[in-house]
């Protein structure tokens, strides 16, 4: 299985370090990864914007770096979701399809189709909290939903049990989002930062160090939200912890 | 009415700055999801419920000519009279000429969202009728002059205090007051007359049912009845899409409606109307405004299904944090960033933008309307239509012809300061300077991610040229 | 054209096709208990209450002991004889003067607490509201277990003009979120079983 690797924009330029825990992680656990290096965007930003048209570029180039690997993955849970969901600025060609089908988002890959056992190498001795991002949470599905009823699940909490020394908090509203929300950080920037402080106060009363999230664009809002208003409390991508980050 | 679209972020931000009501709107409205999450799972069949709810109620919009006409006859078998309005001027008119008919000079209602979409009560008051609302939250709103903030609880963004300093005004009640029971007693003893000589009474209409020619008011506070039972003349307004076919179907959405609304298990009313009482007349008025158009939207007909419980507003982080006025719309809230367009896609251009699409409202819904997916099918229809700012369609416009070229995408990475030539700087500048108002900035790195894989793993072989196509 | 006809053109040229959306069959779900015990219970979650009998005691008194301030009591059962005749009651307007109503519900629902009043069970429709209070007697064999059996069942709601599921008294929180049971129809709603 040749897995390619794609890097979302914003963790290549802000948190690289969740890219290399992506891959270093996938080469522990025996893959055969590449990244290729003439990656940009998915299009989603575009996307989300309601200028659909403008991601026909971002998605074009998506497919011709990626139409050869038999599975691509990426440590994003909302880019995963517009390639899976809204990906059709472009012609559904099948290699479009092929590209569409087999794009995964980290957790779901070790979970759903590695099926990881265990993290010998990772431990980590924190409290944390995790944060699901509404595209891994609603879209994606790795987890239950507050508003269904459904039998509890969390395909993230499951990889993080097996992790040595880790301590988890719940906080009050786990599943409400956290504000980011792409544009809208900055379209609605009063109601997103607001939102944003709530989601990190409501992780850090609920006694947690760290929130883990499995997408960085989120814990980038937050952890601005979080410095700015003062609130003691640091962020990791799943990725990192995983991978038996330095702690 | 203006056209200027609606600066939902800039009345959140107002909002936001009052930190009591804000707390307390926030806190409202997730403990009626938190009520209705205890209901959810109190009923194993609840999936089963929400399902059978949205088929019913798409296979009626499916067959609504049909349905409307069975219910037109069988309402006029029982006594109704039936009336048919393809607006709100045609709907106000309509029902001016009932009250005109009867010489009828005061008209207390019951709550009605159409006749909000209707803008009846300025439309009856210039022809000299005195409309009294009777709901207590929707009175407060009347009194205060604003539309209602929230579908079912119209004034849920005001604290017991603003409606002491209203009450004092109109009532002459003690402004001091802080106790919700004075209030309401106060309400109920300022009520009563008004019920008592009021010459015509109104509400809406949640349900309606073709096979018998009934329509159901749901309410907590009684005034319905009384607003139907009291006067000889009852007027009811009801959207063209509230029909179900059989009596049986009301089983499904009775069970739902309350409990996705406020976490009870039903209305403490729940009033069927099959014709007139003795020695009075009934109208009803079904309105279209709109609702046949949207019927033909291959994308957003389904949000006809909608049965007004307002548990996407409550479950909406965004509503809860702006409150319903910040919409600027008779319909706030998700459901109404996907409805008002239809009214007026200019005015309401912002309001699927006011939203994370997080999706947490689609979960909710009793009826399995994709509320979110609407708001981002209604984003492309609005950035087709041009009614997007411009700002933002170039910015989109030049991201997306970066994202398409990594060489120059690359070179703009390491050189923000020469990236983007052809957009003007302060614009993108202007447009992305709010991030840093609430929030710090990333930190700064050594490398991207890219530059990493450069150095570290990359061998000329694995890589495709960059400039290979 | 009229009003009616061009709505009904606009709907048959924008509905979707209706073969894509069959009426579902008519669903029965949910818990189909219909028992005294679970009526009284959800009676009571939505401010209703049941009027205990003590032992002895007359339908009169029992409601005398509930409303000792009572001055007005009227009763449109021939198990009460009340205040007031309910021949009295004429008017809509009429019933404002009421401080105790005393009925008979056609039937209760187990899952919801709730009774259901028409103009067969009323003198006239607002005396169930405009009362201060309501004693509502229910036969327990009258109980039906959801709104699925409900609907299904009752024949009341193709028979009357007007049907009041009635669930407690009237209630409101629409100010700062405080319940307030006795909003503006009856201030309390007590059931007594027959």
């Amino acid at each position: 299985m040749k897995i390619g690797l794609f890097i979302p924009c914003y963790i290549d330029a802000f948190y690289p370090e969740a890219g290399i825990a992506t891959l270093e992680l996938l080469e522990k656990l025996g893959q055969d990864v590449e990244y290729p290096l003439d990656q940009t965007c998915c299009g989603q930003p575009m996307g989300n914007s309601g200028c659909n048209s403008d991601a026909a570029a971002a998605e074009a180039l998506f497919v011709r770096n990626f139409a050869r690997f038999d599975k691509i993955v990426m440590p994003s849970g909302s880019c995963t979701h517009h390639v899976r969901d809204n990906f059709d600025a472009i012609p559904q060609t099948d290699e479009v399809r092929h590209v569409r089908e087999n794009t995964f988002e980290l957790v779901e890959f070790l979970h759903d189709i590695l099926k990881v056992e265990a993290f010998p190498w990772a431990e980590f001795n924190h409290t944390v909290g995790l944060h699901n991002s509404c595209g891994t949470l609603r879209a994606l599905r790795t987890a239950s939903m507050s508003e269904l009823g459904e039998k509890p699940f969390s395909k993230p909490m499951d990889l993080l049990k097996k992790v040595k020394g880790i301590r988890f908090v719940t906080p009050k509203r786990p599943d409400e989002c956290c504000g980011f929300g792409g544009t809208f950080s900055v379209t609605e920037e009063a109601i997103s930062a607001r939102m944003g402080v709530d989601k990190v106060r409501d992780h850090h009363d609920a006694g947690a160090e760290y929130i883990v999230s499995a997408d960085s664009s989120c814990m980038m809002h937050q952890q601005g939200c979080a410095e700015r208003a003062g609130v003691p409390i640091r962020f990791i991508h799943i990725a990192q912890i995983l991978n038996g980050a330095a702690q | 009415m203006s056209n200027r679209p609606v600066n939902h972020a800039r009345a959140a931000e107002h909002f936001l700055e009052d930190a009591p009501h804000l707390k307390f709107h926030d806190e409202r409205l997730w403990d009626m999801r938190q009520k209705r999450d205890a209901q959810m799972h109190m009923l194993p069949e609840w999936q089963e419920l929400r399902e059978e709810a949205s088929r019913i109620k798409e296979h009626t919009l499916a067959q609504l000519p049909e349905y409307l006409e069975q219910f037109e006859e069988n309402a006029k078998k029982n006594g109704i009279h039936v009336h048919w309005a393809r607006d709100g001027a045609e709907h106000n008119r309509i029902v001016g000429d009932i009250l005109k008919a009867h010489g009828a000079r005061s008209l207390i209602k019951s709550k009605s969202m159409v006749t909000e979409e209707c803008d009846m009560r300025p439309y009856l008051e210039k022809q000299g009728v005195t409309v009294t609302e009777t709901d207590l939250g929707e009175r407060i709103q009347q009194l205060d002059d604003q539309l209602p903030s929230h579908i079912v609880v119209p004034a849920v963004h005001k604290l017991t205090s603003d409606v002491a300093k209203i009450f004092a005004k109109d009532y002459h009640t003690d402004p001091n007051i802080r106790d919700p029971h004075l209030l309401a007693e106060a309400q109920r003893q300022a009520a009563r007359p008004v019920i008592l000589h009021a010459d015509a009474g109104m509400t809406g209409g949640n349900f309606v049912v073709a096979e018998t020619g009934t329509f159901v008011v749901c309410t907590n506070e009684g005034n319905a009845d009384l607003s139907a039972t009291v006067p000889n003349l009852h007027i009811a307004t009801i959207g063209i899409e509230r029909l179900v076919p059989r009596m049986a179907d009301l089983g499904v959405f009775i069970r739902l409606l309350s409990r996705s609304a406020l976490g009870s298990p039903i209305t403490q009313y729940t009033t069927h109307f099959r014709g007139p009482q003795d020695g009075g007349e009934m109208h009803v008025v079904l309105v279209d405004n709109g609702r046949s158009h949207r019927l033909g939207m291959d994308d957003f007909w389904t949000s006809l299904k909608c049965i007004r419980c307002g548990a996407c507003m409550n479950t909406c982080p965004v509503y809860r944090r702006s409150g319903g006025l910040s919409y600027g719309a008779v319909y706030s809230g998700p459901i109404g960033a996907i409805i008002d367009p239809t009214f007026n896609e200019r005015k309401y251009s912002t309001l699927p933008f006011a939203s994370t699409l997080n999706g947490s409202c689609t979960n909710v819904c009793p009826v399995k309307i994709d509320i979110h997916e609407q708001l981002y099918k209604w984003r492309r229809v609005l950035v087709q239509h041009r009614e997007i700012p411009f700002v933002k369609r170039e910015i989109m416009y030049m991201a997306g012809k970066l994202m398409g070229q990594p060489k120059m995408y690359r070179a703009a990475l390491r050189a923000t300061e020469t990236s983007l030539e052809s957009l003007p700087r302060f614009a993108l500048y202007n447009w992305l300077n709010p991030w840093g108002k609430h929030r710090e900035l990333p930190h700064p790195i050594k490398q991207t991610f890219h530059d990493w894989y450069k150095k570290n793993r990359a061998t000329p072989a694995a890589t495709a040229p960059e400039s290979g196509k | 054209m009229s009003a009616r006809d061009t709505i009904l053109q606009a709907l048959r040229a924008n509905r979707p096709t209706p073969q894509n959306h069959p009426l579902p069959p008519v669903a029965t779900l949910g818990d189909l208990d219909a028992s005294r015990e679970r009526f009284i219970t959800n009676l009571k979650i939505l401010g209703g209450d049941v009027l205990e009998p003590v032992e002895g005691e007359t339908l009169d008194q029992a409601i005398l002991r509930r409303h000792p301030d009572a001055k007005v009591i009227c009763s449109n059962v021939p198990e009460a004889k009340g205040t007031l005749p309910v021949e009295r009651i004429k008017t809509p307007q009429d019933a404002a003067t009421v401080d105790v109503a005393v009925v008979r519900a056609a039937f209760g629902i187990a899952e919801m607490g709730s009774i259901f009043l028409s103009e067969a069970q009323l003198p006239i429709n607002s005396f169930a509201h405009l009362a201060q209070h309501i004693v509502v007697l229910l036969s327990t064999g009258e109980l039906t277990a959801n709104m699925h059996t409900t609907y299904q069942t009752r024949p009341e709601f193709k028979s009357a003009r007007y049907g009041v599921l009635m669930s407690g008294p009237s209630a409101t929180a629409d100010i700062q979120g405080v319940l307030i049971r006795g909003a503006q129809g009856v201030r309390s709603l007590s059931v007594w079983f027959t």
